[in-house]
């Protein structure tokens, strides 16, 4: 190998080798901190959420909502809309979940009835008890 | 006095020849017009947001706990602050006027055509970094407008599978907006896109200035009819001088665009800053009917009529890298847009199109 050829070859690996050095780190150091909060059940008296009302929580740091609907009972559904992440409203009259942001409709399963939005709201495990619902 | 100290410069740098050579003998296209002054009041008002933003940094917090609340002390309490405010957020506004006005005379006035390709590129990168500018500024007052604003722009990416997750995540910090995203947010503002847009203003002032300005597309000179094979320097020898001539019209275009400027902040205050402006951020509830700035108000009405998420953001990303490489895509040498019907055509219904989406999503 001649001497010139060696040397662009060396510079070739040490120029990767320090912008790979840099880079790694450079991404990690963005990236948000790791580990997952630690998944938390709230429970709500049923007599908070009379048939036909919703109520808004925090489930683990997201925004979420039980509804009380008339022919099926409670659904806990995240209330991030799944187009660009703005928080939907419960609107009673109409029976449906709106996005303020862009028009989306969901139904109160959190299927989407009209507008952008790519899939439905995510749901949340809940347990009915006598008294009380347990959310998540 | 004056005389010393320029005698003293003229020794050490050379002044009256650099005078001549950048001021009063550089030469501008006989023919030239007003349009031709929009990107010197491009730089003035970059000037002016770096000096209020300057300003409004001395009193401004940049952790979520106590931004909205600085914010707001600038505005009421401390003397003036309000006006370095307005300027500040009205200036960004006309900043992104004055740099699409700019954008779309060039194109009317053909003069992203050979060999300006590169000056066009550059334009084209100073604007989309303008807009990021706008766009990282807005969430710092953490108002529920800026936060549900950037909560929007900083889910977009997600519409592309795995990288965009990854992008969404490394913009934010966190899964939700929060005062992680804000620092990100508050660095790039006053750090990283400052240096960017220096860069890219001295690569533009380099290019114009190596190429020579271009001439209007009607009545051009011999000289810039010559084809172009190899590089050479457009002196425009039968031109006006840059300086007074020029520069007194782009001073008068600067005066227009300012007294615009404090005819916003003194007559219409609320314009740019409306109630949810000063609502402090609320992680947990969507303000209703939440608008966009004027400029995001196109896209923002495409995305919502656009049923598919994939589809609406990549056809808006597919615009603007038409608009960036127009240069390549347009290589007929006529750049008289009033001989090319077609080309015509494409300009103003692209221009009513912009327009009837902007009043499209204001009223929607």
């Amino acid at each position: 190998m001649k001497r010139r050829r060696f040397l662009n070859l060396l510079l070739t690996i040490l120029g990767l080798t320090a912008v790979g050095s840099f880079v790694y780190p450079l991404v990690r150091f963005l990236a948000p901190a790791g580990g997952k909060a630690e998944a938390k059940q709230i429970t709500l008296k049923k007599s908070e959420i009379p048939v036909g009302t919703a109520k808004e929580i925090p489930l683990n740091n997201t925004p979420a909502i039980i509804i009380n609907r008339p022919d099926k009972g409670f659904v806990a559904l995240s209330r991030v809309c799944t187009h660009l992440g703005c928080l939907v409203e419960y609107d009673k009259i109409r029976n449906r979940l709106i996005c303020p942001c862009h028009g989306a409709l969901f139904d109160l399963e959190g299927n989407v009835v009209s507008g952008p939005p790519p899939k439905p709201l995510p749901k949340f495990p809940i347990k009915v008890e006598s008294e009380s619902i347990l959310i998540g | 006095m004056w005389g010393k100290i320029k005698n003293w410069l003229e020794i050490r740098i050379g002044l009256d020849g650099l005078m001549k050579t950048h001021l009063t003998e550089y030469r501008v296209p006989k023919n030239i017009n007003i349009l031709y002054t929009l990107g010197f009041v491009a730089l003035v008002f970059f000037s002016i947001q770096v000096i209020t933003g300057f300003f409004l940094l001395v009193y401004y917090i940049p952790y979520s706990e106590m931004a909205f609340k600085s914010v707001q002390d600038i505005m009421g309490t401390v003397p003036y602050g309000w006006l370095f405010r307005q300027m500040h957020v009205v200036g960004s506004s006309l900043m992104v006027v004055v740099v699409l006005f700019h954008a779309i005379a060039v194109f009317f006035m053909g003069g992203y055509k050979k060999p300006r390709e590169l000056t066009w590129i550059v334009g084209t990168f100073m604007l989309l970094i303008t807009i990021t500018f706008c766009l990282s500024g807005y969430l710092l007052p953490w108002s529920q407008l800026s936060y549900w604003a950037t909560t929007i722009a900083t889910t977009l990416p997600t519409a592309f599978p795995y990288a965009g997750e990854i992008v969404a995540k490394l913009m934010k910090g966190s899964e939700q907006v929060s005062g992680i995203t804000l620092n990100r947010f508050f660095a790039l503002h006053v750090m990283l896109l400052p240096l960017i847009i220096s860069v890219l203003v001295g690569l533009h002032i380099f290019l114009v200035r190596r190429i020579g300005i271009s001439s209007p597309p009607f009545g051009k000179s011999p000289e810039a009819e010559k084809p172009w094979t190899e590089y050479r320097h457009v002196s425009h020898p039968d031109g006006y001088s840059f300086f007074p001539d020029f520069v007194l019209k782009e001073t008068i275009m600067v005066m227009v665009f300012c007294a615009v400027m404090f005819f916003f902040i003194t007559f219409l205050p609320t314009l740019l800053l409306p109630e949810e402006a000063n609502i402090p951020a609320d992680p947990f509830k969507t303000p209703a009917h939440i608008k966009p700035e004027w400029y995001f108000l196109a896209p923002y009405q495409m995305l919502k009529i656009i049923p598919n998420k994939f589809l609406g953001i990549s056809l808006q990303m597919i615009i603007v890298l038409l608009f960036i490489l127009w240069p390549f895509l347009d290589t007929a040498e006529e750049n008289n847009l009033l001989k090319r019907p077609r080309l015509r055509w494409l300009f103003f219904v692209s221009l009513i199109l912009w327009m009837v989406f902007t009043i499209w999503g204001k009223y929607s």
